[in-house]
């Protein structure tokens, strides 16, 4: 597994050839098979107790291993939308090209499952299809902003947090109150476009293969295009794959996006094909909706809200199977940033805490309005061939060029 | 004598066989004809004389794993008609049912989600339109899945059978009409609400998290209070015969008069409707209205002893 390809860690090195680990590496070896441990345990756990069961068990395991690949391949969309915007470097995109195509074709596997006839007028269960309205562009633009002000969409903030960054909590909060304020803005924008706007699914028209062929040939044309934009390779390593040189590819250097992201479509599909599709604001607003309604503060009835599939808020008392995942998700990273050496405390000044608030806020907005976020709506919409993830994903890369241009980040 | 002693050893032992056979019949026979144990239908899924169907309404249940073989209805629109809140009509329902390969001799077995609720309003349709050998997976998907039980991703297509439906029933179904001359007294009948107690003393109008709501809430004047629960043991299959007859011979329903029943929405109430009719042998009729229609009715009387109002004091 050569890391030099497309997009490959900018750091290179020759990897020692020797099969050695020092003491701190073996503590943080530690560290992490205790967490993984302890995973275990608790999925086993879950898989016993009432009301919760394998659906939770499986839940926190794909989070687990989410939480694994999005650390080890920094799949973070946001520092993958910035290093094509900044620098000039396309090659972590290919990491999100490659998560859709694969996710894409397993969706269609799954699909010709499910739901046998694309044709007869229903949409497959529970797949993150959502209504094609003017606000799945103001919403998704919002949440790019968002992703600049934050330093990280919201999953990237839930896997970040297991490295270290401590503007994620704030900014996880911030995305709270932002749910808030989109489930007041919601009964209004419903009655202005939402409960007109169509549910556009590929499939419907075009079939599976259709509408496959149709997803991998726009995938193919923006990785063409993005081609030139790919810096130059590292020369290669040559000699022979020693258990030092994998361990290093595999625990310490960054994947190889083609790596990460065939591996996120793979995860993507079995979530779907088990359980759910992934997204990861579903529990995190549930929760805000559920605590604004025991306290009088949010009508009973959000009109329309609970007809559409994605990560829409419901009420809840317990803990969900998302938010299995997500726990997952930020644990499984944590241990595997300790065993790269890559846990690291980040610095929180004033300025960098009210932007990660800020941001938050704006993300929670924009993903409780498009019923999902980068994770929900872009990657399961799209791999489920949904219009509404791909005109998503394009607001939402609109929003955090703006916000770079603006210098947002800074 | 002498010979006839292997003959008489041979009638004795072929006598055995035969009462252990029929001892092995009578167990298996314990259900009433309209149930079938989770055994018996694993056992039989190969059986081209039976068709499965799941009666779910948690969307992806079916889709992430059904009963191998088993066809899927979709009872928000399979079984009912969501333009004018009816039943589905007879075509569509032939046309559905033949799709699924169904013909006139097949035995269907239904079972679903929620404790098969839906599954029994199916047997009703099945009922409703003329189809005689209609049963239920005792324990529905819930039993079937705690037993570890083999599940299917993949969907069977059967070829088009040859179902054809009769005209509705309409002695299994009360209309409103009829509710209210029973409640006036002019027809004898009982009323068997079959929701929770705080439904039916007025204390809610509907369970937590419904949005269909009726603007009244009680229940209709001399209804008996019996909650669907009261019919199942605790891992979902039914009481036996003895047990549920008791139940109800303990309220005075034994049957004698025709019986009535009705919940929110009609699905809960198919479930006791099941039970009285087809394990009972009673006459019953399901008000599938039920409380929607009758508390949002102009000028039929309702008790609600919580004297709550719609809407404030």
């Amino acid at each position: 597994m050569s890391n030099s390809v497309a997009g490959g860690s900018a750091i290179s090195g020759a990897a020692p050839n020797a099969f050695h680990l020092s003491r701190a590496d073996l503590l943080r070896a530690g560290i992490a098979v205790a967490i993984f441990l302890a995973l275990i345990v608790g999925a086993y756990a879950l898989h016993d107790t009432p009301g919760q069961g394998a659906r939770a068990s499986f839940s926190l395991l794909t989070g687990v291993a989410l939480g694994i690949v999005f650390e080890r391949g920094r799949f973070c969309f946001f520092c993958i939308f910035r290093d094509f915007i900044e620098f000039r470097n396309s090659g972590p995109l290919y990491a999100v090209l490659t998560a859709l195509a694969v996710g894409g074709i397993g969706y269609a596997i799954v699909f010709g499952a499910f739901l046998p006839n694309a044709g007869s007028g229903r949409l497959p269960p529970d797949a993150h299809i959502g209504p094609v309205s003017w606000v799945l562009v103001v919403a998704g633009a919002a949440f790019g902003l968002g992703m600049a002000l934050s330093g990280a969409c919201i999953s990237g903030h839930l896997y970040r947090l297991g490295e270290g960054y401590l503007r994620a909590p704030i900014a996880l909060l911030g995305s709270l109150i932002g749910f808030a304020a989109g489930f007041y803005t919601w009964q209004t924008v419903y009655l202005a476009a939402i409960s007109r706007a169509p549910v556009a699914w590929l499939p419907a028209t075009f079939g599976y293969g259709g509408a496959l062929v149709i997803h991998l040939l726009l995938l193919g044309l923006l990785a063409v295009l993005l081609l030139r934009f790919v810096p130059p390779l590292a020369a290669g390593e040559g000699g022979r794959l020693t258990l030092a040189r994998l361990y290093e590819a595999t625990f310490r250097k960054r994947w190889n996006p083609l790596v990460t992201g065939g591996l996120v479509g793979l995860i993507g599909v079995f979530a779907y094909f088990r359980v759910q599709p992934l997204g990861v604001t579903s529990q995190l607003s549930s929760l805000t909706r559920t605590v604004l309604e025991n306290n009088g503060l949010l009508a009973g009835r959000l009109n329309g809200l609970d007809t559409f599939a994605g990560c829409a808020a419901v009420v809840v008392e317990t803990i969900t199977e998302n938010g299995w995942l997500i726990s997952g998700l930020v644990l499984g990273s944590l241990a595997v940033a300790v065993l790269a050496g890559r846990f690291e405390l980040s610095t929180l000044t004033v300025r960098n805490s009210i932007t990660a608030l800020l941001g938050g806020i704006l993300m929670g907005w924009g993903s409780m309005l498009a019923l999902g976020c980068t994770v929900g709506t872009l990657l399961s919409g799209i791999s489920a061939f949904a219009v509404s993830g791909w005109i998503f994903g394009f607001a939402v890369f609109a929003g955090v060029w703006l916000g770079i241009r603006l210098r947002l980040n800074a | 004598m002498q010979l006839q002693r292997p003959l008489f050893a041979v009638l004795l032992i072929l006598s055995l066989i035969a009462t252990m056979a029929f001892a092995g019949v009578a167990a298996a026979q314990e259900l009433p004809e309209a149930l079938v144990t989770a055994d018996w239908l694993e056992e039989n899924l190969d059986n081209p004389d039976i068709r499965v169907i799941e009666v779910s309404v948690v969307p992806g249940v079916y889709e992430r794993g059904h009963i191998p073989g088993a066809v899927n209805f979709v009872w928000h629109t399979d079984f009912v008609d969501t333009v004018t809140r009816d039943i589905v009509s007879a075509e569509r329902f032939q046309e559905l049912a033949r799709a699924a390969g169904i013909n006139d001799d097949t035995t269907v077995i239904l079972y679903g989600d929620n404790n098969n609720w839906f599954a029994a309003w199916g047997a009703w349709i099945f009922k409703l339109y003329g189809f005689d050998d209609v049963r239920l997976l005792d324990g529905g998907r819930v039993k079937w899945e705690a037993d570890g039980r083999p599940l299917s991703t993949s969907v069977e297509t059967y070829p088009e059978g040859n179902l054809t439906v009769s005209e509705a029933n309409e002695a299994l179904r009360a209309r409103r009409d009829e509710v209210l001359s029973i409640v006036e007294g002019e027809t004898p009948g009982t009323l068997i609400d079959i929701r929770s107690a705080a439904e039916y003393n007025g204390e809610i109008f509907a369970p937590e998290g419904v949005p269909e709501l009726s603007v009244r809430a009680g229940h209709i004047p001399g209804a008996l209070n019996v909650p669907w629960g009261q019919n199942v043991k605790e891992d979902g299959t039914f009481k036996s015969v003895d047990e549920l007859r008791a139940l109800y011979a303990d309220l005075g329903i034994d049957g004698s008069t025709p019986l009535v029943t009705y919940c929110r929405i009609g699905e809960r109430a198919a479930l006791t409707w099941f039970v009285l009719s087809q394990l009972l042998g009673y006459d019953v009729a399901l008000y599938d209205g039920s409380w929607t229609e009758w508390g949002n009715t102009v000028g039929v009387p309702i008790v609600n002893p919580a004297g709550t109002v719609w809407g404030g004091q």
